[in-house]
């Protein structure tokens, strides 16, 4: 079992944190489905290298993915506004099904092998390779130490928006840098790891951390917790049951919100009587 | 089979036992362990096995490793797509214990690696597959993760079915411009009957070379598909012959190995390229080649758009024909010999 199951283990276990951190400012946010959104731009990138007979492994191509993240950030922060009458989530949503369609009119005409497209972007936890693990665990390192020195400002943005405005940062810089590095973070997932799982990392541990409680740190705490928890139990479900890992560990995901949930309102009730 | 009983007897003694030694401290038992435990069955299994040494349940662990061991002895073979799978099994028989990894009316194309995928593999003896590309998609980063020599291209213990096969419609350029076309040709081969004949061989060939001591064993299962081929060959040929070129429609371009073994030519697919979803302007141009070739079957697989077919069928007054590449595609077509069966009688229905 340890011979099959310890690098998709090693991933569960080294490259989660990042994502539920990012996820606690997603959720803030309200913007849930930007990371489909932005892994769907990087897709539709891809396909346009693929229209132009690029080797899909090339830094050509790599760029081009971003090319197109970067320009999902950008159209994600100028309509960000202060006060708009249309929801973030809504050009999100829309900015998903126009990536998606046109990446079907692309591939029409392109027509490269699909299946070496969605082997390119859509990973499968079971088989990921040493190498990814550490390449994309680097990523993240950087990514993380970047967050860090600048987290006093992330955090603003991200958790007291007015508060950033009176202070007098430019939010929408800000908000660019932000949606520009998850980006990188969220394709570079999803490539070992499927879309399944970079949608439950981002959200599920948030939520169960905003539900038990208050302070980011304690929320970080048990994200953190139900982030390992939930892989490494799902990693082990799929291995006893011979299910497809990534579905496994996200249904596990599943059933833990649904304890933690309880357990929330538990806490709740108890503090009120 | 008796001892592997008197095996699980004395485990299932043992799990009773332990249940029944400590009921008071499982506050909350479920239904199941009350009904166990109460159940006569488990109390006489109790009475009668209750104090088991150590020793005898040591014993019958030994046995079943040792039945273990023995059933190990039997040649573990890994095939990629069940149609190499079927073929495996009327070679090595019950010599081999055959797994196979994509399910019969799964895409060949798409396939979604599960754990037992990389643990069958790992210790597989002899890995077939189509080596044409099909599973280009999924195979290779699972023999990345497995890392068994024993299944490295070149070793007797690995069948590449297409080997040695001319395969068809092979690209001129190999640009893919022109759709998920495969660069080595066409990797639906399967589905010509003589092919599979030479596949069969192969496959006795790399079990003789694995399993020197059942060479003759593989030989002989090999003979006899041979012939029950070359019979069915035949009767096939017959059921086919009233309509040799005529035109039939398919979806994707699976078939061109089945309509050059029995003269028809399915050469005209709803999809305007393989892999690429078909377009109105497309299916408009398909329907009027129908209509004017007066085409009477459009031929689908399981895990394509049926709808579509219906939808040119009904405009063309055409029937949809639901083929299977692969043994288990269809109903009652547990082997190869019995799909083959299926697919000509369902065409010659259709096309009569």
């Amino acid at each position: 079992m340890w011979e099959v199951m310890f690098w998709p283990i090693a991933a569960c276990v080294l490259l989660p944190w990042l994502l539920v951190y990012l996820g606690l400012h997603v959720v803030q946010r309200g913007i849930i489905f930007i990371d489909i959104a932005m892994a769907q731009m990087a897709s539709l990138g891809i396909c346009l290298a693929v229209l132009f007979h690029l080797d899909l492994q090339s830094w050509t191509t790599f760029g081009i993915a971003l090319g197109f993240t970067l320009v999902g950030g950008a159209i994600f922060s100028v309509t960000g506004k202060r006060a708009s009458q249309i929801p973030q989530e809504a050009v999100i949503g829309i900015s998903y099904v126009v990536a998606a369609a046109a990446a079907v009119l692309l591939l029409s005409r392109a027509a490269e092998g699909d299946e070496q497209i969605k082997q390119m972007l859509v990973g499968n936890i079971l088989l990921v390779t040493p190498l990814e693990v550490w390449k994309c665990f680097a990523l993240f390192v950087a990514v993380g130490v970047f967050h860090f020195s600048l987290r006093r400002n992330f955090l603003l943005v991200s958790f007291d928006r007015d508060g950033a405005y009176a202070k007098g940062l430019r939010v929408r810089w800000w908000d660019f840098l932000f949606y520009a590095v998850f980006g990188l973070v969220v394709t570079s997932f999803v490539r070992i790891a499927g879309v399944l799982l970079v949608f439950s990392y981002l959200i599920v541990p948030a939520v169960c951390g905003i539900n038990l409680a208050t302070r980011i740190s304690h929320r970080l705490l048990i994200g953190w917790m139900i982030a390992w928890l939930g892989g490494i139990a799902g990693l082990f479900l799929s291995f006893w049951w011979d299910l497809p890992s990534g579905a496994a560990i996200v249904c596990t995901f599943g059933a833990l919100l649904i304890l933690i949930s309880f357990i929330g309102l538990w806490c709740r009730r108890r503090l009120t009587s | 089979m008796k001892n592997s009983n008197a095996f699980h007897l004395h485990v299932a003694a043992a799990v009773a036992n332990r249940f029944g030694r400590r009921p008071s401290r499982l506050s909350r038992r479920t239904r199941f362990q009350r009904a166990q435990a109460h159940s006569g069955q488990a109390r006489s299994l109790r009475t009668r096995t209750g104090k088991m040494p150590i020793s005898r349940l040591l014993a019958s662990l030994l046995f079943v490793f040792a039945a273990l061991a023995s059933a190990q002895a039997k040649l573990k073979v890994v095939a990629t797509l069940p149609d190499f799978a079927s073929l495996a099994r009327e070679i090595g028989g019950d010599k081999i214990d055959v797994t196979v990894m994509a399910k019969p009316t799964e895409d060949p194309h798409f396939v979604d690696a599960r754990p037992s995928f990389v643990v069958s593999m790992r210790s597989a003896d002899v890995l077939i597959d189509g080596g044409a590309e099909l599973e280009l998609g999924w195979l290779p980063p699972l023999l990345q993760n497995a890392r068994n020599p024993k299944i490295e291209i070149g070793k007797p213990g690995r069948v590449q079915a297409s080997q040695g096969i001319r395969l068809m419609n092979v690209p001129t350029n190999v640009t893919r411009a022109a759709g998920d076309v495969h660069a080595l040709g066409n990797p639906h081969f399967m589905s010509d009957p003589i092919i599979a004949k030479a596949v069969a061989q192969h496959i006795a060939q790399a079990l003789s070379a694995v399993d020197p001591a059942n060479a003759a064993f593989y030989e002989a299962n090999y003979k006899r598909f041979e012939a029950t081929i070359n019979a069915k060959l035949q009767e096939w040929g017959a059921a086919l012959l009233p309509f040799k070129g005529q035109n039939v429609v398919a979806y994707h371009d699976s078939w061109p190995y089945f309509a050059h073994r029995f003269g028809l030519n399915i050469d005209i697919f709803l999809e305007p390229k393989p892999g690429i979803p078909p377009s109105p302007s497309h299916l408009a141009e398909v329907i009027a080649q129908m209509k004017a070739q007066k085409i009477k079957a459009i031929i689908v697989e399981p895990f394509h758009d049926r709808k579509i077919a219906e939808k040119v069928a009904n405009a063309t007054g055409a029937k949809v024909v639901d083929f299977s590449q692969f043994p288990g595609g269809l109903p009652g077509t547990d082997n190869y010999v019995k799909l083959i069966d299926t697919l000509v009688s369902r065409l010659a229905a259709a096309l009569k």
